[in-house]
């Protein structure tokens, strides 16, 4: 499918709109849907009104708002209907041109997006500035363009938030210590969008595409690995189009395939029970959902343990699809904040800490337990930090 | 055309009269040579054949252009079709001219005949042929026959109690003197071809003498462990038995068997073997027992291999294996069941009895992720376990379907007669099954109610997946061994869906039952007496008649060089002993490969020879 050429007037007649003519209305999909209870027109009944001509309905509710893009539903589809890949993002588009207009706290993000290049809106000069703390050098390749085998693609919340820098500095040592040959691009690197595609501002996603793509061409290097599911999603699915064809990496199951060289580094015994959140980008979507547990396993004295819904059946943090930001919306909705349910689940599991692999999800989470009251019970960690933690100086 | 002394356009060709038209040109003009250039081969071929012969001429000196699947059914474009309509006669006139006579070759039809399967479709079809007077090995797989039905308490849609119609047959097989049983065996080698196959049988030592034994069970009392431990097979885990057993008290043939990877006597050679001690003078365990080989020889082969329930790990949502209180249909027959692992009655894993029950449906069918196809069956077993459960336990039964299949005979009714006892029907495919969260053992069914368009999560005591049906696993080898062929599903093949529904392109070979395809008991008898009847019609022909496009070595030419003999799909080539390969032409099916491959060009086919291949080409490049 040409990257945006789809719309939902041409969708009939590529194979993902046809796939829609088959849907039994079975409702597997609504009824995992984290927000189906909430929606007006969760999936099985948006295909409904499409069939019955009445779509206008289903874009003037906001029902597409809440749509996190999690692939809940599309994996449990049994027809195969490319629901979160296809349908879902086309009418969010079409429910985003309905809306008198955007919440403010989503609108915040892309503009700032557009205009530094990351959704917090930081100056896009201090990208790097983590590097200085990160203890191992870090070569940026605008100031030394060698040819490298990883061009590590770090994100923003990796590279602005404390949290998100607390994993990219364990990154950094674990693929120093490891001896792989890595470059960043610095303050030349900007979002790879994909916030702005499954919030349907294609618009915004073009643009960072085509300037990632600039920067890409400028240098030489053999992969691209970044420790963002959704970078990896768009990366995967949506720059090919433009000419991406470099090898493609998440970090978590990178580290895996290099486990041999890494678990004798991993010397420091961790007493921790440790519960794994997968998530989507990662599991349901690449069904990423050993490589994760096999690290966790690794570490010395740490013990897993399963929350009730893992893998293909986890649950969202709540922050795709624009999700991120649109906390604020929900609340005033009275939706129940997904990051919330989810840290309920990991703490009914009696683990000490709810090991992630999204910069997304540490945030979102550790607000959550601070919401929900239980912060003192459990602690977010991405996988990388922990591994780090287990290595010894 | 050149060649041609008469051309006729009618619109019935193969209607009466047509093929009157045939046989009185061939007469008023002397024609020598036919071709008929309409529909189909596959369709009519024989039919025109026939006509010609009776008019005297050879049947073979006629040829059809294949008008149908060569051409109107694959072209959109009508004037192309048309021109390749005229390619194609003009290849076949030119074709016809090389024809020369063939004979038909018949083969004598041994009577015996094997059943492969001893469920009720295998059941079903031995008797049939049995009282028919043919003789009929029975090979089952497992120590009884009796198959999936033998595990159920009642039947839908009349609740029939499954054992009272179902044991009154397995004792009519081992009380018939027209049936070989053998139970715990496999087919191990089949060869040769239709009206006479040579089958080999593993029979595999069970440690019993079964003459001997005379099925008092004292043995299975007498065994060293008191108590039964391991888990048993044929109640699929939920109660447990003994490494000496019998499967269920009405099994066929009442023998026990010795189960040696938990028998003492086989692991430490220590055992006190209270059993044989018990057995005394009737001595009929015999630790020794190897496994027999049984050769055969018979004319027809059933296949009634029947199904496999699907395996509902391969949905983790529904959490089965990981909640105790989520069963599978299956494993709910055993317990309704009054000779079940808890007599009858609905206890639940913990010991409770359940007060909610959730039946899931078209768990593993009618989805991409698992089996596309619908499992038939579900719908109505879900319906009879809400009888049974209701009745027994007086819970609270919702039923979770997509679309509730009913359409065999009084089948509709029973949904009604179910619904009317009380049961809920929720419209929508369960998405999630967890627990409820407060340590009650509870579980929550999610699902979209899609008739009220509203998300529910259903707290419930026990759920029980209806499982769909699968092919068993090793249907691809049981394929392979008799040369029949599986649809994309995996069950066997049937030569026409329509026609010929318990035929296979082997011909002799014959399917019934679940193996075929996922269907109720009703429909499953139906078939295995439709194979029986298959089955006799041959046998009681005595013969076969073959058709001469047969391959055949021209002795003089051949190299010797062996490379036509591992090619041949149907081993019909042997190797004389004066170096030269030899075609068998009984076994011979005509696909023509070892004709390609030999490289002295030594092997020639019936109408496939050369030069009419050659003329058919010409006729096609030709441009008219
Ligand atoms: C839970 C459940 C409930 C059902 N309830 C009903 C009902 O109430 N009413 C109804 O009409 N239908 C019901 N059905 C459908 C019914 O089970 C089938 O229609 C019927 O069992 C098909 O019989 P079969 O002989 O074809 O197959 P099976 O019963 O599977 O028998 C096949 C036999 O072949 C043997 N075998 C397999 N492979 C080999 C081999 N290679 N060599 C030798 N032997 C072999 C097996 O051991 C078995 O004994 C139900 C099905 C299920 C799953
Ligand atoms: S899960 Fe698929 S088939 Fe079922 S209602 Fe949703 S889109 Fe339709
Ligand atoms: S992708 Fe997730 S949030 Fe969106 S409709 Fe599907 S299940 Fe709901």
């Amino acid at each position: 499918m040409g990257a945006c050429s789809v719309t939902l007037e041409t969708l009939p007649r590529f194979p993902e709109g046809k796939e829609l003519l088959t849907c039994l209305q079975c409702g597997v999909c609504s009824g995992t849907c984290p927000y189906g209870d909430v929606m007006e027109y969760p999936p099985r009944r948006m295909i409904a009104m499409m069939r019955a001509g009445l779509q206008e309905k289903v874009y003037t509710s906001d029902s597409l708002l809440a749509c996190v893009a999690c692939y809940a539903c599309q994996v449990k589809c049994p027809r195969g209907i490319r629901l979160t890949e296809a349908l879902l993002p086309l009418m969010k588009e079409q429910a985003l041109t309905h809306l008198p207009e955007l919440p403010g706290e989503l609108q915040k993000a892309l503009q700032s997006t557009l205009r530094y290049g990351n959704p917090m809106g930081e100056p896009s000069r201090k990208r790097a500035a983590w590097v200085k703390t990160a203890g191992v050098p870090i070569r940026i390749l605008a100031e030394d363009p060698r040819p490298a085998d990883v061009l590590w693609f770090v994100e923003c919340y990796t590279s602005f938030y404390p949290r998100g820098q607390d994993n990219s500095r364990a990154t950094a040592r674990l693929f120093h210590r490891l001896g792989i040959d890595f470059a960043i691009l610095g303050n030349e690197e900007k979002c790879a969008g994909e916030c702005g595609r499954l919030t349907w501002e294609p618009g915004l996603f073009e643009t960072l595409m085509d300037y990632n793509m600039a920067i890409f061409q400028k240098y030489r290097f053999d992969r691209v690995v970044t420790s963002c599911p959704h970078a990896h999603n768009a990366f995967k699915n949506r720059y090919p189009a433009l000419g991406f064809n470099w090898g493609l990496e998440h970090t978590t199951p990178f580290l895996a395939q290099h486990l041999d060289r890494l678990k004798p580094l991993l010397t420091r015994k961790l007493n921790y029970t440790v519960t794994y959140h997968d998530s989507c980008c990662l599991g349901r979507q690449n069904e990423f959902y050993e490589p994760p547990r096999r690290l966790l396993k690794a570490i010395p004295g740490l013990k897993t343990v399963e929350m009730v819904h893992n893998r293909g059946n986890s649950i969202c943090c709540g922050g795709g699809g624009g999700g991120m930001w649109l906390d604020t919306y929900f609340k005033a909705k009275g939706y129940e904040r997904l990051s919330e349910r989810r840290v309920k689940e990991a703490v009914a599991t009696g683990a000490d800490v709810l090991a992630v692999s999204c910069p997304y999800e540490v945030s979102r989470f550790e607000d959550a337990l601070k919401v929900v009251g239980y912060d003192k019970r459990i602690v977010v960690r991405d996988v990388t930090e922990l591994l780090a933690e287990a290595m010894e100086e | 055309m050149p060649g041609v002394a008469l051309a006729r356009e009618y619109k019935y060709m193969c209607s009466d009269p047509g093929q009157e038209l045939i046989r009185q040109d061939i007469r008023d003009h002397g024609l020598d040579r036919i071709v008929v250039a309409a529909c189909s081969p596959h369709l009519h071929e024989k039919t025109f054949r026939h006509a010609v012969a009776e008019a005297g001429l050879n049947p073979y000196y006629f040829h059809m252009v294949n008008l149908r699947e060569h051409d109107s059914w694959v072209h959109a474009d009508k004037p192309a079709a048309a021109a390749k309509a005229m390619d194609l006669i003009r290849a076949a006139v030119r074709r016809v001219r090389w024809h020369v006579p063939l004979e038909r070759r018949q083969a004598p039809i041994h009577a015996n005949a094997l059943v492969v399967g001893g469920g009720i479709a295998g059941i079903d079809a031995a008797l049939t042929l049995a009282s028919a007077g043919k003789h009929v090995y029975l090979v089952e797989r497992e120590p009884t026959i009796g198959g999936h039905m033998a595990q159920f308490d009642k039947t839908f849609p009349t609740l029939d109690c499954a054992a009272c119609i179902l044991t009154p047959k397995m004792t009519a097989v081992k009380s018939n003197p027209n049936i070989t049983l053998w139970s715990y065996s496999e087919v191990r080698r089949v060869e040769g071809y239709v009206g006479n196959y040579d089958v080999e049988i593993r029979r595999k030592p069970r440690y019993i003498i079964e003459d001997l034994c005379v099925g008092c069970l004292e043995c299975i009392q007498a065994c060293v462990f008191k108590q039964a431990k391991v888990p048993d097979e044929f109640n699929l885990g939920l109660g447990k038995r003994k490494p000496v057993y019998i499967p269920f008290p009405q099994a066929v043939p009442q023998l026990v068997v010795i189960d040696p990877e938990t028998c003492i006597e086989f692991k430490s050679g220590k055992c006190k073997k209270t059993c044989v001690e018990v057995c005394a003078e009737r001595n009929a365990i015999d630790f020794k027992q190897k496994e027999k080989i049984e050769n055969i020889r018979v004319g027809t082969i059933i296949l009634a291999t029947g199904f496999e329930t699907f395996d509902p790990v391969r949905v983790p949502y529904y959490g089965y294996g990981l909640y105790p209180n989520v069963y599978t249909s299956l494993e709910v027959e055993r317990l309704v069941n009054a000779s079940g692992p808890t007599g009858g009655e609905i206890v639940l894993r913990d010991g409770r009895k359940p007060a909610t029950v959730g039946i899931v449906h078209c768990v593993g069918s009618r989805d991409v992720n698992t089996n596309r196809y619908c499992s038939r069956v579900c719908c109505m077993y879900s319906l009879k376990l809400a009888h049974l459960i209701k009745e027994k336990t007086g819970a609270e039964v919702i039923e979770f379907y997509i679309d509730m299949r009913a359409p065999g005979k009084a089948f509709e009714e029973f949904y009604n007669r179910v619904a009317e006892e009380g049961v809920s029907f929720v419209r929508g495919k369960v998405a999630d099954i967890y627990p409820a969260g407060n340590g009650d053992g509870r579980l929550i069914l999610q699902a979209e109610d899609t008739l009220l368009g509203m998300v529910r999560k259903i707290p419930v005591d026990m759920v029980v997946l209806s499982v769909g049906l699968e092919p068993r696993p090793d249907a691809n080898d049981v394929r392979r061994l008799f040369n029949i062929g599986c649809s994309g599903d995996g069950f066997f093949l049937e030569r026409h869906p329509k026609l010929a529904p318990v035929s296979t392109f082997a011909d002799g070979i014959f399917v019934a039952g679940c193996c075929q395809g996922p269907k109720d008991i009703p429909d499953t008898v139906a078939q295995s007496g439709a194979a029986a009847a298959q089955a006799l019609a041959l046998i009681d022909a005595g013969v076969i008649e073959l058709e001469p496009n047969t391959a055949y070595v021209t002795e003089d030419a051949c190299c010797g060089c062996k490379t036509c003999i591992p090619l041949c799909p149907y081993s019909a080539i042997s190797f004389l002993e004066e170096k030269k390969a030899r075609i068998n032409e009984v076994l011979c099916k005509g696909c023509g490969t070892c004709v390609a491959a030999c490289p002295s060009g030594s092997i020639r086919q019936n109408l496939f020879e050369d030069q009419q291949i050659f003329e058919e080409i010409g006729g096609i490049l030709t441009y008219a």
